[in-house]
């Protein structure tokens, strides 16, 4: 065969295989109570429903106040505190950083530095223990594992520095000798939250599907808890299928393929907004358009959901007041005082209806104009 | 009389001696046409075992998700023939992509002022990384490495880690979202690097100096090819795909991230590799990259169409693609 018919023959009979385009089919059958049957001033838990890692009764962060002799004795020891987290490339981890420095910094407190482990369980342990070598007086983490970070965890309280932590403990962790307190969002009230729009958008015997982090990680699996545990309560018509991922940059692959290999999927729970907008980003690419409801708000998603386009809605965490809260947490134990094991940060549902509101009170700060423009173009239902 | 028929004669004993060479091939398993058999055993495993893989969505599905492997993989296959490595891609992919969305929200929302922004920033680090490589004389695997990292960096440092979103519609259609000919745009641009990279590697002079330097350097410089400009040009043309790349993804997601791909570049090798380049230089050709390439990016749709758990996903394609590269090794 002719080297020119050899490099060019499959590549044509590839070319001709794509070329033969058939437009694939939209799914929409969504009912007219889609978020509009849902009443946002009831929706949601009124309170935290979840429980801690060890079954542990949520405390409110305002048990954390500190009077303004506290206050005073803060500001005379000139404490210092270092953060160690699972990446900065979140706007979850930006708010939660700006909450606890603006906190810290208002009490005199300095933040020796924010170590970014990249999700990467040597690096973190490399990092905890770099901060360590600083002698700070508290560090305040999230792990990115449980288990294998756990021994570099316990090296904190042997080192007599006080741990604050988010949304997870390290296996092993005993409160209150070896961490202050975990303070995580209610990661099952908001998988609620994302239940309840996801059936106010599914016809009765409808399938949803799950898009599931396949890490055994506490905040993550609370939401895919919640929402599967309020569809069985409330709507046990709907039959629900799952997907995992361990690798998020995978995600749109994923779920592309398995809303091709489950034709009868009408909604989606993505757990939390990037794998929502990968999701999103593959649906595009196949056509297809349902609801898809998750968890947590960035400016991204809330451009989504502002557009009134196939992202409904998301249960909101608060980063920013889950960072102040980590702050008084770690002033509290610095000071000496008992501290609860978990602090539960109140769950925000947020609809195309309160996304600015929802931004605003989020991100502590005005909408920017990406956001504003894709809602004056979404008038009036986006306010 | 046997002068007159003798050409017929010899004509008849080519063809015959080319099959035999042929069924010769195929039994002792060389490239590249065990990789096509490869590639069709792959599609009929996964259409008897799943009701879903046999349809053309599902195939535009397998495109879709390998167009950012296979646009790379392209200029990867030049770079790896010429006996150098790039591990700096997916970095490059970031920052191109951060480059084109920045470009289009502070200079003019225009989709050809993005495509430049990211096609030359893509460019730009591949001409960076060629010329430490030829005129430095350091390794292409420390300058990667180096440059993965430099650009990783910059990519978070431009907006302190935060997305750019984006919001030009033309821009989503040309890259992202819309159709060529009934194609999806990514596998029309897809196949644009692969046409242009055939064109380049395989019936053009350029081509034959890149197998000239990747098989022996020192008789390709005595022989008067200026082979310090043949391998920049090499990672000239990978850092641009980079950018091509970015473009796509970023058009597909409506924003630009700097955490994108991130080892996305031990895929674009894997898919060379077992496209039947040689990692030692010399060897290798365009369409077996995109085999490479369209191999891996069918075991990932097929095992999750089948609902194999993640974990054992890994371990299937991991175990299939040595095996791949096992069985059509020469």
């Amino acid at each position: 065969m002719k080297p020119i018919l050899r490099q060019t023959l499959p590549l044509t009979a590839l070319i001709a295989a794509t070329a033969i385009s058939i437009a694939p089919s939209a799914r929409a059958e969504v009912p007219a109570s889609c978020v509009k049957g849902v009443d946002l001033a009831t929706l949601g838990p009124k309170s935290i429903v979840g429980q801690g890692p060890h079954g542990e009764k949520a405390a409110s962060p305002e048990v954390l106040a500190l009077s303004d002799a506290d206050a005073a004795k803060i500001k005379e020891k000139h404490f210092k505190v270092g953060i160690s987290m699972q990446t900065v490339n979140l706007d979850w981890a930006q708010l939660q950083i700006q909450g606890i420095t603006d906190t810290l910094k208002k009490y005199g407190v300095t933040v020796t530095g924010v170590a970014s482990a990249e999700y990467q369980v040597d690096k973190q342990i490399a990092d905890i223990e770099n901060t360590i070598q600083q002698h700070p007086d508290g560090i305040i983490s999230i792990p990115v594992d449980f288990t294998a970070t756990a021994p570099t965890y316990k090296k904190i309280a042997k080192a007599g520095i006080k741990l604050v932590l988010m949304d997870s403990i390290p296996t092993g962790l005993k409160h209150p000798e070896e961490y202050a307190s975990m303070i995580s969002a209610d990661s099952q009230g908001n998988g609620q939250i994302a239940a309840q729009i996801l059936a106010s958008c599914m016809p009765q015997g409808g399938t949803i599907g799950l898009v599931n982090f396949g890490v055994d990680y506490f905040s993550t699996n609370e939401r895919t808890k919640g929402v599967r545990e309020w569809m069985q309560k409330n709507r046990p018509d709907i039959k629900m299928k799952q997907v995992d991922f361990t690798d998020p940059p995978k995600v749109s692959q994923i779920a592309g393929d398995f809303l091709t290999g489950n034709p009868d999927i009408k909604g989606l729970f993505a757990v939390w907004d990037q794998p929502a907008l990968d999701t999103l980003s593959s649906m595009r690419a196949q056509s297809i358009d349902i609801p898809v409801t998750t968890v947590d708000l960035g400016l991204q998603s809330a451009i989504e959901i502002a557009k009134g386009g196939p992202l409904k809605a998301t249960g909101s965490q608060r980063p920013y007041d889950q960072g102040v809260a980590e702050a008084m947490a770690m002033m509290n134990a610095l000071l000496g005082k008992e501290t609860p094991g978990w602090i539960g940060v109140q769950s925000l549902p947020v609809t195309q209806s309160n996304v600015l509101e929802s931004y605003k009170t989020v991100f502590k700060k005005e909408p920017p104009p990406e956001l504003t423009d894709a809602c004056n173009k979404a008038k009036p239902a986006c306010n | 009389m046997t002068e007159l028929t003798a050409p017929n004669v010899v004509a008849a004993s080519t063809r015959t001696d080319r099959r035999r060479k042929l069924l010769q091939n195929l039994l002792r398993g060389e490239r590249p046409y065990m990789l096509y058999i490869a590639f069709v055993v792959l599609l009929v495993v996964f259409s008897l075992s799943s009701p879903w893989f046999l349809s053309l969505d599902n195939f535009l599905n397998i495109g879709r998700q390998t167009t950012l492997v296979s646009i790379i993989a392209v200029g990867m296959t030049f770079v790896i023939i010429a006996r150098q490595i790039d591990l700096s891609v997916a970095s490059t992919l970031a920052l191109s992509g951060m480059a084109a969305a920045l470009a289009m929200s502070q200079i003019s929302n225009s989709w050809i002022v993005g495509a430049v922004a990211g096609l030359g920033t893509g460019a730009l680090v591949g001409l960076l990384n060629g010329i430490l490589t030829t005129q430095l004389s350091i390794p292409s695997f420390l300058v990667t490495l180096g440059s993965l990292s430099m650009a990783r960096g910059l990519a978070m440092m431009v907006t302190n880690t935060k997305p750019v979103i984006i919001t030009n519609e033309t821009y989503f259609a040309i890259f992202g979202e819309g159709t060529f000919l009934g194609i999806p745009v990514p596998i029309a641009w897809t196949l644009v690097a692969m046409i242009v990279g055939i064109l380049l590697l395989h019936y053009n002079v350029f081509g034959r100096r890149i197998y000239a330097v990747g098989g022996n350097p020192t008789a390709a410089l005595y022989s008067g090819i200026n082979t310090k400009w043949v391998t920049t040009a090499a990672f000239v043309l990978t850092g641009a795909l980079a950018g091509l790349a970015a473009l796509v993804l970023s058009a597909r997601s409506h924003a630009a991230r700097p955490d994108v791909v991130q080892g996305m570049e031990l895929d674009v090798i894997a898919a060379v590799i077992l496209g039947g380049c040689s990692l030692f230089g010399g060897r290798g050709y365009i369409l077996g990259t995109l085999f490479g390439s369209l191999i891996i990016g069918t075991l990932n749709n097929g095992l999750v169409l089948l609902g194999v758990s993640s974990p054992m996903q890994l371990v299937i394609k991991g175990a299939i693609i040595v095996a791949a590269v096992a069985f059509t090794k020469r």
